[in-house]
């Protein structure tokens, strides 16, 4: 996190990014920030302090769904899916960035 | 998962939280190692990358969104251990907590039934009964103030038809006497003559046969059908369902059963529940003549139902929504004086026609049924109501107490949970959650013997042989005043300390090592409830005073008679059969049977008799007296054989008493009483003197005036006639003074009964002392329970006094100590002492009459010979509190004078 040519995630972006990851397949924790990092090229870093009560809430709406499952190291670990809910609600986060990232490069093309 | 399910498994779901965080660093670990890290300092950074782990623990508690119920059940299990650690403190909280909850659980039981709970037919709020109002009603009791003639009630319903309302008419419900089957043991019920429409307008249905509808109810003297109650076809017929189609003898008249009344309803009068239900066209039959307002020009013989001027039946009126109550009211009023107008043009006196005419009617809120216990009772009650909320208050103040006492011991923990960075509203609730679970294990006891209390306050307060009969089992709306009692109860008790601690100064708390250091005098949290004790503890003790003395008031009254030795029957002749031409062979053989009971002195009968809630009122004409506005010339009348006032130690004061040779054939003549005296006569002699009722009476004698309707009422204007001027009419109540025991007579005088009638049911046999003391019965209720709780109060407010003073004298001993080392005499401390009780008792008394003056007047209705500012009552409790409270405060004053000065310096 102190590495300064990694962004911070902007406030609220995290919950879209973990729909996002698992909508391809699910993950437990780590792997998701691990998925996280590299698909950014490591341009995002997903801090642990948020990921996990981020994971809980989402579970809690029913976006995601969790289960205990066992690695390919032999230990148990909890994995997360995307429900059906959380796909639609992925599909509704990803309208509102877009609106916003177009509006914010509108603001910034026109000053 | 819910959020009941994630507190339900909140250690899985924190043991499965811990395990994914582990999970999490393990692989941080692994993937570091793999990249060339040593396996420590690959640990040591998987974990700083990780920033602590239990902050993210928190923060993923927190987004379950059932953090405060989690807090809660914590909370709830630290109240737990908390208890378990003080177990002594916590059983008398408990105990205290629930005989105070259950006392007012136990008189909320008898005030829901009684004045709360709506009958149980659908929608009840649709429900009226008809009343007059007005001058000529008052003092009438509900009953006599809601009867209409059969034609007023259907001239009523085709009134009320433009609403799409309906009018059900019934009468009063009497005693009858069942006979059924073969087995000929005569019964008394509770009977009640309705109308073909009432069911239907109630709203009942069946739970076997039919009920009555219209056709049973068409004919006078038609369908000999009855319908009988849940309540009746357990007690009597065991729930047997071939009851239906048969046959029982109501007062003698063969009715056959068509069906049984849905559970739970026992008719529309509250106290009154109804086991048979016959149609009103049966009045002659099953010889209903009481409960009456017959004109002079009437015909009570005859069948009343096409009669007038016969009002004998309660209108009971279903007005569905939307149309207000207040519409139907207006209908029947313009019913009445359409009635009522014709019938006062006739009255020569224009002040009497005026007086008339000021009679309305108007429908009243039926929702709860009638009742005349309501009147009766209602204020009694809810002055218990309130007596026992007071003292679950002072209870409340001396709980507070305690726990701040503890509190203190406590503190410590306290101001270290603060100094660690609790939030002091987390304070306040786990102090909170202490005292609710106290006061909710409380609640949920009191519910155990909560029924028990209601029992005993309606055997308590039953002016007859039975309980009151109220419906006082544990139903929903008790349950939720209990736990409602307890859960205001936690919070009151559990407020004010945990407001104190949670404000508990670290610095000062760490430093004193455990001991917290109040601020000395001024106003603290604990005198504040102190002097409320004190004060709620002066209001309960005055009041308690006032019934007392209102007791003692009637008690001291003459009756007028000797009770004394004296034993008496209620009986009805006519439910055995008897008519007008063979009563005077029963009288006469029953007189004959009660002289032979041994040790008999004296024996009588007459027609109502005293103290048997009966009245008959006429109204007379004296010639030559010009007639007063309203019930002025109204009579209460008894009929008596000649040895009446004798065995009943009645004085005749002037004139003679009734003789033999008053025959029917001799003029008739009458003995008043001096009531009637001097309101027609004045000063001037009556004997000789002669008032019309009916026939021409002259005036033989006067007896002494009596409380022939029981202790608490004047004696009304009474004139009797002897039954041996008047064969035909009926006698209910019979009379034996003995020389010997009571018991011995009681059972003398069933057997007399029995022997001059073998089918009679006789309602009891008790003396008149028993009367006597039944007429006073709510009094008696009210100044036992009240003085009882008033005394339990003073008792509790002066213990917290007492522990109030003792502690601030503890926490005083070094300050004490100087003052006796530099001089200061064992009476001064003494008296410095002293001081501190006497203001907080003063305070106490000014609060406290300040509350009981404006709030006195509310039970000025039940009090009598006193006013509800009684000085003796004020004073006295005033009197009691102070020495109670001086001998309080004295103990503490006195040890704090023996304080031993080097050693009280050495302590600190």
């Amino acid at each position: 996190m102190a590495a300064a040519d990694r962004s911070d995630l902007l406030q609220g972006t995290l919950d879209m990014l973990i729909l996002k990851t698992l909508d391809a397949s699910p993950l437990h924790g780590y792997a998701i920030a691990q998925q996280i990092n590299r698909t950014s090229r490591a341009l995002l870093h997903v801090p642990q302090g948020s990921l996990y009560p981020a994971l809980h809430r989402l579970e809690n709406r029913g976006w995601l769904d969790a289960q205990w499952t066992e690695t390919e190291s032999g230990r148990e670990a909890k994995v997360y899916k995307l429900t059906r809910k959380g796909r639609a609600r992925l599909e509704t986060e990803i309208a509102g960035w877009r609106r916003l990232t177009e509006g914010i490069a509108l603001v910034l093309e026109g000053a | 998962m819910n959020w009941v399910m994630r507190v339900w498994h909140r250690d899985r779901l924190d043991r499965d939280l811990d395990k994914e965080l582990r999970f999490h660093v393990d692989e941080e670990t692994q993937r570091l190692v793999a990249g060339g890290m040593r396996p420590d300092d690959a640990r040591r950074t998987a974990m700083a990358a990780f920033g602590g782990i239990e902050p993210i623990k928190e923060a993923a508690r927190d987004v379950r969104g059932s953090r405060w119920l989690e807090d809660l059940v914590q909370d709830a299990r630290y109240a737990a251990r908390t208890m378990r650690r003080a177990p002594v403190f916590a059983t008398a909280a408990v105990l205290s907590l629930a005989i105070g909850i259950g006392a007012n659980t136990a008189v909320f039981g008898v005030v829901d039934a009684l004045l709360l709970r709506p009958l149980p037919v659908p929608d009840a709020g649709e429900l009226s009964y008809a009343v007059r109002t007005g001058p000529s009603t008052d003092g009438q009791m509900l009953q006599a103030r809601s009867r209409f003639s059969y034609p007023a009630a259907q001239r009523f319903a085709a009134e009320l038809q433009a609403v799409h309302g309906r009018v059900g008419a019934m009468a009063a419900v009497t005693r009858m006497q069942v006979t059924a089957g073969a087995d000929d043991q005569a019964e008394l019920v509770l009977g009640q003559l309705v109308g073909g429409s009432w069911f239907g307008v109630l709203g009942v249905a069946a739970q076997r046969g039919r009920l009555l509808a219209e056709a049973d109810d068409v004919d006078i003297g038609g369908a000999p059908v009855a319908v009988i109650s849940d309540r009746y076809w357990t007690r009597r017929f065991g729930r047997d369902p071939s009851v239906v189609g048969s046959t029982i003898r109501l007062n003698g008249y063969p009715v056959t059963i068509v069906g049984v009344a849905a559970p739970r309803f026992e008719g529309f009068w509250i106290g009154e529940p109804v086991d048979v239900w016959v149609p009103t066209g049966l009045q002659q039959q099953v010889k209903y003549a009481a409960n009456a307002d017959i004109d002079g020009d009437a015909k009570s013989t005859q069948p009343w139902r096409p009669q007038d001027r016969i009002a004998w039946l309660t209108l009971v009126a279903r007005v569905p929504s939307p149309t207000p109550r207040s519409v139907a009211s207006s209908a029947m009023d313009v019913t009445f004086r359409r009635d009522l107008e014709p019938l006062a043009a006739k009255i020569s006196d224009p002040q009497r026609r005026a007086f008339v005419l000021r009679t309305h009617a108007a429908l009243a809120d039926g929702s709860r049924g009638m009742s005349s216990l309501r009147e009766d009772f209602g204020a009694a009650i809810i002055v218990l109501m309130a007596t026992v909320a007071l003292v679950l208050l002072i209870a409340c103040a001396n709980l507070a107490n305690l726990l701040m006492a503890r509190g203190a011991s406590r503190a410590r923990e306290f101001a270290l949970r603060l100094s660690l960075g609790a939030r002091r509203g987390r304070l306040v609730r786990q102090l909170l959650t202490e005292s609710l679970a106290l006061s909710l294990v409380g609640g949920v006891l009191s519910l155990l013997f909560a029924k028990a209390g209601s029992d005993a306050l309606l055997r308590m307060a039953s002016d007859g042989p039975a309980p009151l009969s109220l419906d006082v089992s544990t139903s929903w709306p008790i349950v939720l005043f209990a736990i409602a009692a307890s859960m205001v109860t936690g919070v009151l008790f559990g407020l004010m300390p945990a407001l104190r601690f949670s404000r508990a100064d670290v610095h000062d708390a760490m430093k004193s090592g455990g001991r917290v250091v109040a601020a000395s005098g001024g106003l603290s949290i604990g005198r504040l409830l102190v002097v409320a004790q004190v004060a709620l503890s002066f209001v309960l003790l005055a009041g308690a005073l006032m019934f007392v003395r209102t007791l003692h008031n009637l008690l001291a009254i003459d009756p007028g008679f000797d009770a004394a030795r004296l034993v008496t029957a209620k009986l009805d002749p006519r439910m055995a059969g008897y008519t007008p031409k063979t009563m005077t062979s029963f009288r006469e053989r029953l007189l004959a049977a009660t002289r032979e009971i041994p040790g008999a002195q004296a024996s009588a009968v007459a027609m109502c008799g005293t103290m048997a809630g009966c009245h008959s009122i006429s109204d007379i004409d004296v010639p030559g007296r010009q007639r007063g506005v309203g019930d002025d010339a109204d009579v209460q009348e008894d009929y008596v054989s000649d040895g009446y006032f004798g065995a009943l130690g009645m004085t005749v004061v002037s004139g003679r008493n009734f003789l033999p040779s008053d025959t029917p054939e001799s003029p008739r003549v009458a003995i008043v009483n001096e009531t009637m005296a001097r309101h027609f006569f004045g000063d001037v002699n009556p004997i000789g003197r002669v008032f019309v009722e009916g026939d021409k009476y002259e005036i033989v004698g006067v007896v002494r005036d009596s409380r022939i309707n029981g202790l608490r009422d004047t004696p009304p204007r009474m004139a009797f006639y002897p039954f041996s001027q008047h064969p035909d009419t009926l006698m209910r109540s019979v009379y034996v003074r003995t020389r010997s025991d009571v018991r011995q007579a009681a059972e003398g005088l069933r057997a007399a009964i029995r022997e001059a009638d073998r089918g009679l049911a006789v309602r009891e046999v008790v003396t008149l002392a028993e009367l006597e003391e039944r007429s006073i019965a709510r009094e008696r209720l009210v100044s036992t329970l009240t003085s009882t709780f008033g005394l339990l109060a003073v008792a509790v407010a002066c213990l917290g006094l007492y522990a109030m003073v003792s502690y601030s004298v503890s926490r005083r001993t070094n300050e004490i100590g100087i003052r006796l080392a530099l001089g200061a005499s064992p009476a001064n401390v003494r008296w410095l002492i002293m001081r501190e009780t006497l203001v907080l008792l003063v305070v106490g008394l000014c609060v406290g009459i300040a509350a009981t003056m404006p709030t006195a007047r509310l039970i000025a209705s039940l009090l009598y010979g006193l006013t509800p500012r009684d000085p003796v009552a004020f004073a006295s409790a005033v009197a009691v509190l102070s020495v109670v409270a001086m001998l309080a405060g004295a103990w503490p004053a006195w040890r704090a004078s023996r304080v031993d000065p080097s050693l009280a310096l050495r302590i600190d």
